[in-house]
Parts: C-alpha cells; structure tokens; sequence
C-alpha cells in the first residue's frame, strides 16, 4: 500500500457553485462538470484546474480566497455540501483532499453566509469585522521595548496551555458560517481566553471583555444558542469552554467595572 | 554610486548603542506631522507599523489579504531564536552572532548580525508582553529546544505555530494603533509601484484588489516588508499569492537588489504529486532529530519501503556524514538529496522523493514517544498524503523556502533609494548565503520593533521634506504606468495561463538555477528566461477586467514580475562562481563533492542595479570583511 | 460603567438572563412535579389540601406569582430576540446544510428550542385558564375537608385527563418538556459561563437526567390518571 489513493482513478464531479459578481449584486448556483480529478489533489487544486479551464474558454473563474494553503492563515474558507470546511473534520479547505469525494458526486460549494460577512465575489467574503473585533481590545496594551524580562512572571503550564489552545484560532470564520444563528461567540471567546488566562492580560480584562462583545454585537452576529457547530467545524478544534470563560468574564465585567 | 553600508564605527559590541545615540530624534509633537508607509503586514511589517505608531508617527499600512493577519509568517512552524540563555547551556549574544554569521557561510554582513543577536532577547520579552503563549516548563518559566543541529537550547516556541503566534502578537499591537487611528489600514491593496521624488522615496501606488481601482499614497518614508520572491519557482514553501511585486518594483525606481541567487531549498517537504499541484508543504526540520533517511541502494527499485530488507537501503546521510548523520545543516540534506534522484533511486511515483523514516524511532522510544513529539505533523503528513507515517515511511522532498537575497540595505535597513527601507525577508538581510532554522522570526521582528523605529526617525529628523501630494506629476506618472500594465496584461488575449506559464519559468528556475547550478546550465537559463518572457506577453490570456476583484489579472502581474527577476537571479548565481551556503556551484567544489567557498574572489555582497528589462544590469561591491568570525569551510563530516 | 441595560441586551446578558430565568423555572418544575405526584395516592383530599395549602399563602404565593411571570417573560424576550436576531444574522440561508455531528450539540431538541419553547407557552396559558381560573369549565368543583370549603382540583384533573384526546395532548407536551430542557439544561450552565472539564460531564448528564424525570414524571401522571387512577 505504497500509495493507497493513487490506485483510484480519476473521478468525474458535478459542481454546483454560488456566483455572485460584488455584494451589491444578486447571485446564483452555475453547474460545471470536472472531469479528470485525481483523489491526490487538494479541493482548492480541484478549483485551481476548473478556473484553468474557464479561463482558456473564454469564461469567468470563480473566485475565491486562499493564501498558505498548508491550513494556518485562514484566508480560505468555502461552505462544501452544506459544512463549513467540507466533511473532513479539523481540516481547512486547502487541507481538504478529493479523495474525501467519490465518482458521480454532486458537490454544491457556497461561500460562508452571514449579514457580518458580505460577499465580496463568488466566494470570497468580507472579513473585517473579525480585524474589528480585535481592534477593539485584543490585545495587551505594551509598547514596544518597554517589556520586562520574560522569565520575570511564571505562568501556570496548564494555564499558558489552555491561553495556546485558545491562540491557535486562525481567524477564517468558519465557527459563524457553521453557526446556525451565524455567531462570531468562538472567535471572540478564542481571543478573550488567551489573554484572561495570562497575567499579561489581566489588566485590561474588564474593557477587553466589555469591548469586544459589544463590537461583536454591533458587527450584526447572531447570538450563541450553544449549538456547538462552531467547536465542530472549528479546524483548529477550539472549544466552547471558551465561550464560557468569555461569558464570565463579561459578566464579572458587567457587575464589577466602575 | 558606490555602497555605503554605514556601519558606525566602534568596538562591534558598542556599534548599535553608540548608533542609537547618535542617530537624530523626531521631537514627540512633530512626528505626527509625518507620514509613514509601511507595505506588508507579516512579521516585519506589522510590528515596524505597530511601533512608528506608538511612537506618533502617522503610518499608512497595506497588506493584499483580507486581513493583516494572513501574512505568510504566520505559516513558519519551528521557532524563535535568542540569546537569553535561560538553559543555562553556554549560550550568549557572541555565541548566537557567531552561529549566524557562520551559518550563513561569512556572506553576510558582521555588524547587522551582532545587532540581531543583541536585540533578540528583547524580542522575547516584548512577545510575552504581549500575551504570546511560549511554551513552559512545569515550573511556569519558558521553556527552549535546540534547532536545526544547533549546540545550544535557543529556540523558544509555541507548539508548531510559533509563527503565527508571534504574527498574531504584532497583529494585536497593529489593532491597537488601528483602533487608536495612529495606523490607517489598508486592505486588499497592492502596491503596484514606488514613487520617488527628488531622488526620495515619497509614495506608493497601489491597486485596489476588489474595485481595481489605480491609487496613490504620499508620504515622507516607505517602509517595504513584503518578503520573499520564492514563488518564482512556481512551487515553493509560499502561500500562492506571496510575490515579489513591490520590491521589484522598487527596484526597477532604484533599489538594488542584492545577492538574489541566495534562495533557501529545505530538505523536508511533502513531494509533488502531479500537474495540479499549487505548493509544497514542509515537515518541520525537527523531524529530523528521529527520522532516518534513505533510499534504496539500487536504482530504479519501486518494491513498497516496508519489503526492501534492510542491506539494500542506503542510509546515505548516515554513510557520507557520520559525524552529523541525518541532522546536517538544510542545504546539504537538500543537496544530498537531490544526488540521489538524480542517480535514479529516488522513490514514490515521481521518483522525486526519499524516505524519511520513523520504524526504529518507534522502536527505541516507543510509538506514544513520537506521537508525543510529532503527532500533530504526522497528522497533517496523513491530511496531505493519505499514508500513515507510523506504518510507512514518508516521503519527503527539497523545495524553495526562504530568499536570503532582497533589496540591498545599509545598516539602517535603508535601500540605495533614501526614504526607502526594507525590512524582513524582502531586504538582503542578515543570513548571508544561508539561513539558520528559527532566525526568519528572530530577523522579521528585530527589524520591526527595534531597528527601523530608530532609523526611520533618525531619516526623518535629519531630511527636510518639501510637502508632497499625490497630485504630483510623478505619482501621475506611476499612476498612468501602473494602469498602462493592467491594460496590457488584459489586451494580449492569448492562449496560456499564467499558472502554465509560472510552470514553465518554475521548472526552469528548478532545473538550472536550484540545487546544483553550473556555468553551462545558468547560462542554458539566460537564453530560456527571456524566451519565456517574450513568449509571456505574446500568449498571456488574463480573464475578465480590471474593475472588478480579478485574482487572474493579480496573479499575471505577479508572473510578469518573476520573469524579469528570474533573470537576474540566474545572472548573480552565474556571476559568483563560488559554492556557498545554498548556492552550490558544480565547478566550484571539493573532491568529496562538498560546497567550496572562495573567500579571495567573492567574499562580497552582489547588488544589482536595475538598468532597463532588456539591459544588463550593473554590479556593484559591497566588499565584507569579517573580523571577529574567523573564516573557515564548513564541515559536517 | 456598562450601563445596566446595555449589559443585559448584550449577547452575552441577554443569554445570561435567560438561563437565570430557565433554571428558575426548572426548579418550579420539580417543586410542581413533586407536588403533582400527590395525585398517584389515590387520596382526593390530600392532593386537594395541598393545593388549598398553596393557595392560602397569600403575600408569599402572589411574589411567586409574579416572579414565575416576570421571569418568564424575560425568558420569551430572550429567546425570541435570539431566534428574531438569527434571521437579521444571516438574511441568505444556505442551499445545502448538513450538520456536522462530532463535538457539535446541535440535537433535535436544540435546533426547536423557539418551537417547543412558543408551543410550551401557548400550552401554559390554556393551562394555567383551566386549572388555575377554569376557563371553560362548566360546573364547580368543591369539596369539603375538615369542614373547609375548598376547590376539588383533584376531580378537575382526573375529570380532564379522562378525555383520551386531551390526555393525548398534554403527553406530546410533556415530550416538548423533555425536548426543551434537555437542551436548555447544560444550555443554561454554558451562558452562566459554568464550563469545566470536571464538571460539565456531570452538568450534561445530569441535564439529560432532569429532563427524563421532569418530562417523563408529568408523562406519567394522565396516563396513570387515565388508564389506572380512575375513581
């Protein structure tokens, strides 16, 4: 078993794709046949090979966004058979491989879908509200050289832990467009818990947690129903006991800030 | 023009601080008077604009994601170095500066390098500062591993993600100066040109990625740090839509560019697997450390790993360097590698790989051990590939990683363009011919946080800026080159991709500029480059239009770019007939076939300066001496 | 200072209230489920003594009262500004939507919480009209223990639940009860940000446990009532 997918052959795949030219226009599913794609490639290469040939026939890509494609930076993100990253779990888009994907299937591609998230082409969506939500208190408020020695302050191993489970959120989104009521709660909680589970962070913990909800508010986010969809999709597997933490700390928040 | 680095004068240890004493301050009320851009937003982009913010600068920041926060450092997995020592293992700012400087095979510049190793511990202290989750050891202090075959503990680091903890760290001081509107950000904008005025980088144009709009941005300085130019192989360790666009573009107005043919190839990444590939993975170097590599001893033997007995594998790393084995220094694991594809046994489909294999690793510590140590990279080896590493060996590959070579810079990071400073990946840079592992973090920030603040301010406080607009007939002239382009690029209307034709220019670069390169092979180059080049604009097919989100047209440009840049890079590589670092020349090397540098005729820094697409370009010295890292060939045997 | 309103329209006070006001409510539930098991004794005067003891308490009955009201309402808000804001939060659904089942909790119950949550106040206003105010009730019930006048809720219900059809529709409410709680449970501990990895698989079961008992518990009783309990 040398190469167990090589041994598959090359697969025919009926795409269904959402098309829609800027945020302002109305858009619609475009069918396109793929014929020819190998279980080796990535679902982004499949994509790659399909705009390959609309661009040589005179027609229009799709497009769509994607940077590392090695699932770090976030930047890709495609709603693939109604689940947020496609059915492979903890995997992004560009992790995900045809040969999650048989012969014959129909595979109906959409963008993320959220009022917060407006489409910017085809499947590329508007992201900033999540940069606004950070700008609006997550982070340490330390200028540059005025740090102390790093090993000054010890940190629990089992907190600095949980603050990296937390960091490793990447930002692509796919937690609201999993959401059922299309809530931003993990990214948000991600970015809260790191910093109240560092003494770094503790200082501003009352205005960041204040700060960031009421950001993710006014961005036009649905509420969290404690579905747990965003944990399921979350290619990073960041939990929702995050969520929780934030919650708390919005609530000592709320009853302690003067 | 002759290049002046500035190195201030002085013992090495002092250089810096007597620097930073005599370099001019900005009184606190004028620095809001100026205005900074600062084009990138990775490591040395982000934190360079973060901290002329929180100094009252007014910065102007662009990045082409979505999002600051998608740039490409956020992809580097291994670590962070410094000198804190904290191991208790011998290590000091001398030690670290002597590694650098060595490692990078005595091609890079003493005093930068004695600066990044002094700074580095700030860096540390400044991301833990931040909230930037280090790992730690039970008793709550940070904790350190050694990396990439260095003697010493140095390198500090958050799981495999320590690049993107210390990206999002620079991303949270970025947001804070956004929210406090001492950065203004700008997404999604390409930087398609720099606008010099009165021999002054004085702005940018830029092109709106979503409405295709043509802008222009005036300022006092322009900070560049958009890094490196690897994707001119086609496939490389970049995201797909890393490019060399604005530093060659800067270029092209009077930066030199120094030291191109310095690209790092890193021996663990994930093969290709065929046509449709759009980039290469790596496997973080620390693999190494319990993987072996092999392939078999005959060629053209294609039995499965696990049914080639044991003397009919050849542990090649192990056999020719038993003194390192498999934890060699990246080019020469790279290069090895290569020898043996090219003998024919390489394996997998292609051929184009060899085994990196875990079976006695498992063995001896035990498969909890390694999944302990590796686990979550032998998961995303299995998301790729679909073979389970514990049961068989992976295959791994060399591929482009990381440029040594950028825009030409003095000691203050300031290009042959004043007002124009370079910073991270894109400059030339502190790693010489060779980059150590975890010292891109170390560069990106230092650069950032505490080098550029001092010098941008000390530009500007001894400068006197005549106020410039972006009605200035130079910025309209750039506005008009710049959208001319885009037209162009959309008029051909020909017959190939740009994806095809970057193929083209990759497997070119790949063939006679990559691993081995010889006289015969770079000069084969210089005539197929300018082909293809030729061939670019008469069969280039972009589609759509120029006003709308268009990642066809972005991608075009980007490949136009390369195809001049790939000239020159194969031009520095055949001008410097010497091996060093990640340049190995074939006819420059030791009977065992190991790299010879030749310190008498090319111990200096190669910068070119641009003098038209179908001209030469000029070469100019910079003569290095190294006073305090005698020089010596390397050997791992 | 966040003021008092603003915190509580927030997402994350507007949730916080309504896990304060659903716990509440959860604690009532098992107050009247204990009380209600009076009605298995097969003794008509202890059920209806006490109830006349819960209707006596005057000042104290009527803070109940109000309280049960006040919250539940707040409770409503709550939930209708939640399922109200997942529209305005996604104006465009989905063509295809597939759930994505491992750590999710997306469960039947969770996805109908504004369903069984409206039918369940739709079932407590004819509810309480019939039991509490008896709404349409042709005849009065009265009976006299230890010489005190007082209302024969015990012949009521059993009256009630002898009618197959409506004995029938209050057991697909009971299953609604299960439904409800069994989301709302461990729903209510995650908005009051209780999450730990000790304790949330105790919450969770016993979320799941509570539910069973309260929604089973009031299951049981008209069936009893209708098939064995008769007088």
């Amino acid at each position: 078993m040398m190469n167990k997918t090589s041994e598959r052959p090359n697969m025919h795949l009926h795409l269904k794709i959402w098309r829609q030219l800027n945020a302002a226009a109305p858009g619609k599913f475009v069918s396109y046949e793929k014929e020819n794609v190998s279980p080796d490639m990535s679902f982004l290469e499949m994509l790659d090979e399909l705009n390959e040939h609309l661009i040589k026939t005179g027609g229009d890509p799709v497009a769509f966004d994607s940077d590392c494609r090695e699932g770090i930076c976030g930047m890709c993100g495609l709603v693939i058979n109604g689940q947020a990253h496609g059915p492979r779990r903890a995997t992004t888009t560009c992790q995900l491989h045809m040969r999650s994907f048989n012969d014959g299937d129909t595979i109906t591609i959409e963008p993320w879908r959220a009022k917060a998230f407006p489409v910017v082409r085809d499947l590329v969506v508007d992201r900033s509200a999540f940069d606004r939500i950070i700008q609006a208190g997550g982070y340490v408020s330390v200028n540059a050289g005025n740090a102390q020695d790093a090993n000054a302050l010890p940190i629990s191993k089992y907190n600095s832990d949980l603050a990296m489970d937390a960091a490793s959120c990447i930002g692509c989104g796919a937690c609201v467009a999993a959401c059922p009521n299309a809530s931003a709660s993990l990214f948000t909680s991600a970015k809260v818990s790191q910093l109240a589970l560092l003494p770094q962070g503790l200082v501003e913990r009352k205005e960041r947690a204040i700060n960031m909800v009421s950001q993710m508010d006014l961005e036009g986010f649905g509420d969290c129903s404690n579905y747990g969809e965003c944990e399921a999709a979350c290619p990073k597997e960041i939990s929702i006991s995050n969520i929780a933490r934030m919650k708390r700390e919005y609530v000592r928040a709320a009853l302690t800030s003067a | 023009m002759t290049l002046d680095a500035k190195i201030p004068v002085g013992p090495i240890q002092e250089k810096w601080d007597k620097h930073r004493f005599n370099m001019k301050l900005v009184n606190p009320a004028n620095k809001r008077k100026y205005t900074i851009i600062v084009v990138g937003t990775g490591l040395a982009g982000a934190s360079a604009a973060a901290s002329l913010g929180e100094l009252g600068y007014n910065v102007q920041n662009f990045c082409i994601q979505d999002s600051p926060r998608r740039a490409h450092s956020i992809a580097a997995q291994g670590g962070i170095n410094a000198a804190k020592n904290y191991p208790n293992d011998g290590d000091s700012v001398w030690r670290l500066f002597y590694d650098t400087v060595k490692g990078g095979d005595y091609r890079s510049r003493e005093a930068n390098v004695y600066r990044l190793a002094q700074v580095s511990n700030n860096i540390i202290d400044q991301c833990v500062a931040q909230g930037v989750p280090f790992a730690r050891e039970y008793g709550g202090l940070l904790s350190n591993r050694s990396f990439g075959g260095a003697q010493v503990s140095r390198t500090f680091y958050a799981r495999g993600q320590t690049g993107q903890q210390l990206l999002l760290g620079a991303y949270s001081s970025l947001s804070r100066q956004i929210k406090e509107k001492k950065v203004a950000m700008f997404t999604r904008h390409e930087m398609l040109d720099l606008v010099v005025i009165d021999g002054k980088a004085r702005g940018i144009v830029t092109r709106n990625l979503i409405t295709g709009k043509i802008e222009s941005f005036a300022a006092d300085a322009v900070l560049l740090a958009t890094g490196g130019y690897g994707n001119v192989y086609y496939l490389s360790t970049n995201a797909v839509n890393s490019n060399a666009t604005a530093v060659w573009r800067a270029h092209k107005r009077g930066a030199y560019f120094a030291n191109p043919c310095f690209v790092q190839i890193h021996p663990t990444c994930i093969p290709v697997t065929g046509d449709h590939q759009s980039k290469l993975t790596l496997m973080s170097e620390s693999l190494r450390n319990d993987g072996r590599v092999w392939v078999p001893k005959a060629k053209g033997d294609k039995r499965p790993a696990n049914e080639i007995p044991e003397e009919e594998r050849d542990y090649y790393l192990e056999r020719r360097y038993p003194a390192f084995g498999n934890l060699v220094p990246r080019d020469i694991a790279s290069r090895a590698a290569k020898q043996v594809c090219d003998e024919g046994r390489g394996v997998g489909k292609t051929g184009l790989a060899v085994y990196l294999d875990f079976a006695d690793a498992i063995k001896r510590l035990g498969r909890k051990a390694i999944e302990e140590k590796y686990g979550n990279l032998f998961e995303m080896y299995e998301r790729i590939t679909d073979e389970n590493p514990y049961n068989v060996p992976m295959r791994i590959f060399p591929a482009i990683h990381y440029t040594m070579g950028g825009l030409w810079v003095d000691y203050n990071l300031q290009s042959t363009v004043p007002g124009l400073f370079v910073l991270g990946e894109a400059n030339f840079s502190d790693h010489g011919a060779n980059r150590l592992g975890a010292s891109a973090l170390m560069q990106g920030l230092a650069d950032g946080y505490f080098v550029a603040p001092y010098t941008v301010g000390n530009y500007i406080g001894s400068n006197k800026f005549e106020p410039v607009t972006t009605d200035h007939p130079a910025f309209k002239a750039s506005e008009k080159e710049v959208d001319d382009l885009v037209k162009k690029l959309l008029a051909v209307n020909g017959t190939k991709t740009a994806h095809e034709l970057n193929r083209e220019l990759g497997l070119i670069m790949w063939e006679y500029v990559g691993m081995g390169r010889s006289e015969e092979g770079l000069k084969k180059a210089l005539e197929e480059i300018p082909k293809l080049r030729e061939e670019f604009w008469k069969s280039i097919k972009v589609a759509g239009t120029g006003e709308t989100l268009n990642q066809n047209l972005e991608e075009a440009g980007r490949l136009a770019d390369y195809l001049e840049l790939a000239e020159l890079i194969a031009r520095d590589a055949l001008n410097r007939r010497e091996s060093c670092g990640g340049h190995f020349r074939e006819e420059s090397q030791t009977p065992e076939g190991e790299a010879k540098r030749d310190d008498e005729n090319y111990s200096y820094v190669a910068a070119w300066e641009f003098k038209g697409t179908e001209e030469a370009p000029e070469l100019h010295k910079e003569s290095l001496t190294f006073e305090h890292v005698p020089l010596t060939q390397r050997s791992y045997k | 200072m966040l003021p008092f309103l603003t915190a509580v329209k927030s997402s994350v006070g507007k949730k916080f209230l309504m896990a304060i006001t659903g716990l509440f409510w959860v604690f009532f539930l098992i107050v009247h489920l204990a009380g209600n098991l009076a009605l298995l004794s097969g003794n008509g005067d202890f059920y209806n003594k006490y109830s006349h003891f819960l209707m006596s308490l005057g000042e104290l009955l009527y803070v109940m009262e109000f309280l049960l009201l006040a919250f539940i309402l707040t409770h409503i808000f709550s939930g209708v500004s939640v399922a109200l804001g997942k529209m305005r939060a996604r104006p465009q659904n989905y063509d295809v939507q597939k759930d994505l089942g491992g750590k999710s909790r997306k469960t039947v119950s969770a996805s109908t919480m504004i369903y069984s949550g409206l039918l369940l106040l739709i079932f407590l206003v004819v509810h309480i009209s019939h039991f509490k105010y008896q709404v349409g009730v042709d005849r009065e019930y009265f009976t006299i223990i230890n010489g005190t006048r007082m209302h024969d809720l015990y012949q009521l219900v059993y009256d009630a639940f002898g009618n197959l059809w409506y004995m029938l529709g209050y057991e697909v409410i009971m299953i609604l009860v299960f439904s409800h709680l069994r989301h709302g449970f461990w729903s209510a501990f995650q908005s009051l940000g209780i999450n730990h990895p000790r304790w949330s698989p105790v919450i969770n079961t016993l979320g799941v446990v509570l539910a069973s008992v309260i929604g089973f518990g009031f299951l049981i009783l008209p069936l009893y009532i209708h098939f064995i309990g008769g007088r």
